[in-house]
């Protein structure tokens, strides 16, 4: 890796996480290039080698629909953990800031991978867990701290 | 004299004419100018603000009058407002998540969305 060790192959040897990095192909992407859109088939995982990635969502503003930004990823964390989770659909649309550099890895190479290496399809399967709860507990929290609000609103 | 008697007469018989002529246009009016004070509140009122003739009776429900009292905001301000508000909220949601506590679950924000 060029700038971080990936978090879904943290507590993998060296030479496990190059086995797996291997099955996976280099995308380059230009500033402003978009890697996935919202809803899109869901068959890849992404890990960011460089540069910086926006995970964005829709939203109504003064009519119109833009792009607003909810989460960032930088080199060594992991976009689209869709492609290994059903329905296998991207909940998100991503979109490189700055120019960037993406190892994608399809669903198919990895579960081949796994099932011949069990153990790190295990280290796989829990850092990306991680990588999934942590996004769960930070949206449950802002959800309750917006919930909160609304309240304290309603009450005054 | 008799020509004169004619004249006189011919002028009379135009002026009644004309006065008949007059009346009938007038009162084809009357019953038309009577009848509108009794219709005018019966006309339809407009519920949004009208865009094309701004003295027209108009009723704004209070989210659009609500809306149109507010300042407009440019879109581009309004888009840094939303993405300086959401990590703020991400920072604070992290922050619970490293020491949750009540206090730290719902501390105060910054973010001009809010306030």
């Amino acid at each position: 890796m060029a700038n971080a060790e990936p978090e879904l192959l943290a507590t993998l040897t060296a030479d496990e996480a190059a086995e797996v990095l291997a099955l996976g192909s280099r995308i380059q992407l230009a500033s402003g290039a978009q890697l996935f859109s919202l809803g899109a088939s869901a068959d890849h995982l992404y890990v960011v080698e460089r540069g910086r990635l926006s995970l964005t969502l829709p939203m109504q503003v003064q009519g119109r629909e833009q792009d607003v930004q909810v989460e960032e990823r930088l080199p060594g964390q992991t976009v689209g953990w869709s492609g290994l989770i059903p329905p296998y659909r991207f909940t998100l649309k991503a979109t490189a800031l700055l120019e960037s550099e993406v190892v994608a890895l399809t669903r198919s190479a990895l579960l081949d991978h796994f099932a011949r290496h069990p153990f790190v399809g295990y280290a796989i399967t829990r850092n990306l867990a991680a990588v999934i709860g942590q996004r769960l507990q930070v949206f449950q929290a802002m959800w309750l701290r917006e919930m909160q609000r609304t309240v304290e609103r309603l009450s005054e | 004299m008799v020509m004169f008697l004619m004249a006189v007469c011919l002028s009379m018989f135009g002026l009644a004419v004309t006065a008949m002529a007059f009346g009938a246009a007038t009162r084809d009016e009357r019953p038309v100018e009577a009848a509108q004070p009794a219709l005018r509140p019966a006309l339809p009122v407009s519920i949004a603000p009208s865009r094309f003739f701004s003295d027209l009776p108009t009723v704004a429900l209070p989210s659009v009058a609500a809306s149109a009292s507010r300042p407009h905001v440019p879109i581009d301000v309004l888009l840094l407002q939303i993405d300086r508000h959401v990590r703020l909220e991400q920072a604070a949601a992290e922050s619970f998540l490293d020491y949750p506590t009540v206090a730290s679950l719902h501390s105060r924000t910054t973010s001009p969305l809010v306030h």
